[in-house]
């Protein structure tokens, strides 16, 4: 069993971000407001489907549409129809401050099972001159008593959705890839100053591993894509620059197949090696901040923070990276154990 | 342990589905694109199964290797 025990960790560490990061419900959102446009001075009357949400089951049902930090309308009356529905009757002030002729109001609503939960842009409303001013309707103040929401929850982002979750396998995925390409790198550097051949058969392992998880990332990036971006590739630099790298990192693997001189083949890897890695830093790290990004972090976007990771997300989320690297490490283990096997018979038969 | 391994993952790949697609009070999982994380899971998965046969028929080879020579 000893020697065993950071395996099992990194099973039972994986196991645990499975288990956890799909059982855990998301918070309530909002997934769709009837009718999305409507006239100032109306009488508004919008049907909402919400998600993950319990309208008939809690007491303090509010709802609100917002203007701006100060301009705000309350909802008059709300008919519960269904947990996940219900209608909200607004009266749309005929005045609007500011000078636009269709005008966003956010939909903002409250209750104390699911806290407090918003959709941006969810009525646009279209200002009618000719009705007389009337400004009282106007809410103006910032709300009160809002709630949070109960229990342990995933934050609901629209577009992204459950698919949150996905944070824990592909994002994890490529920060176990780094640290194994780092570790392959040290044995190239390694190798290249004591020239023994155990530090060529480490980085090559460490660097085969790394390389799947690589391509994982791009196949569960691609799946991801496909149901938020709706595409499975998109000409997002950052999703390109990738690719280039992986290209880079795929003709390391031709190249070590390529010779059967073993001394000249760990030495031109071993130097690759280290330049693939001084390619991919530039190519991952810095072109894809430099332009627009749909990736969060990138293109003037703060990096991984606030809704997109936060701290329930980040309890399952490192560690899935810890368990991803155990289980790299196992499976490059593996390799380097065949691969020392492979060199003992072949010294051996000389 | 590769095999239980395989068994536990497999069961869980099914059982969360399933368990999601029972709770009718709230469709969750089925609208809330919860099969695309239940894709990338799979996706892992497959991934390291390929990545053990592989490994599996090399070594294969290399036993067929030694055996021969004995």
């Amino acid at each position: 069993m000893r020697g065993y025990w950071w395996k099992f960790a990194g099973v039972l560490i994986f196991l645990y971000v499975l288990i956890g990061g799909m059982t855990i419900p998301t918070k309530a959102g909002i997934i769709s407001v009837i009718p999305g446009n409507a006239l100032s001075g109306e009488s508004l009357n919008l049907m909402i489907t919400g998600y993950n949400t319990h309208f008939t089951e809690c007491t303090e049902l509010r709802a609100w549409l917002k203007l701006d930090s100060v301009h705000v309308v309350k909802s008059k009356t709300i008919k519960k129809i269904s947990e996940r529905t219900a209608e909200f009757l607004f009266h749309i002030p005929s005045v609007f401050p500011g000078k636009d002729k269709v005008q966003p109001l956010t939909l903002i609503i409250d209750n104390e099972i699911d806290g407090v939960f918003v959709q941006p842009n969810a009525v646009f409303i279209t200002v009618n001159d000719s009705i007389a001013p009337d400004s009282s309707d106007w809410l103006l103040g910032s709300l009160e008593n809002l709630h949070e929401a109960k229990g342990t929850k995933f934050p609901f982002r629209n577009i992204l959705n459950e698919t949150i979750r996905n944070t824990f396998f592909h994002v994890a995925l490529w920060f176990a890839m780094f640290v194994l390409l780092i570790l392959g790198v040290y044995h190239a550097i390694q190798y290249l100053i004591t020239r023994e051949y155990d530090h060529d058969i480490l980085s090559s392992s460490y660097h085969r591993i790394a390389i799947m998880y690589g391509i994982f990332g791009l196949i569960t990036g691609s799946v991801w894509a496909k149901f938020t971006w709706n595409t499975f590739w998109t000409t997002d630099v950052k999703l390109n620059m990738t690719a280039v790298a992986m290209l880079i990192y795929l003709a390391y693997l031709v190249l070590r197949g390529s010779s059967s001189d073993y001394d000249r083949r760990a030495k031109i890897s071993a130097s690759y090696a280290i330049f693939a890695f001084l390619a991919l830093i530039p190519l991952v790290f810095v072109i894809p901040r430099l332009t627009d990004s749909l990736h969060p972090g990138n293109g003037g976007n703060p990096a991984l923070g606030g809704e997109d990771l936060d701290h329930t997300l980040r309890l399952f989320f490192y560690p899935s990276i810890i368990a991803l690297i155990l289980l790299g490490l196992w499976m490059s283990e593996l390799l380097t154990r065949y691969e020392r096997l492979k060199e003992k018979i072949l010294l051996k038969n000389q | 342990m590769k095999k239980f391994l395989s068994l536990t993952l497999i069961h869980i790949l099914w059982i969360v589905p399933a368990k999601a697609q029972g709770d009718s009070l709230d469709f969750l999982r089925s609208t809330g694109k919860i099969y695309s994380v239940v894709a990338v899971i799979a996706v892992i998965f497959i991934g390291i199964t390929i990545f053990l046969y592989r490994l599996d028929r090399k070594l294969t080879k290399l036993e067929n290797q030694i055996n021969n020579e004995q």
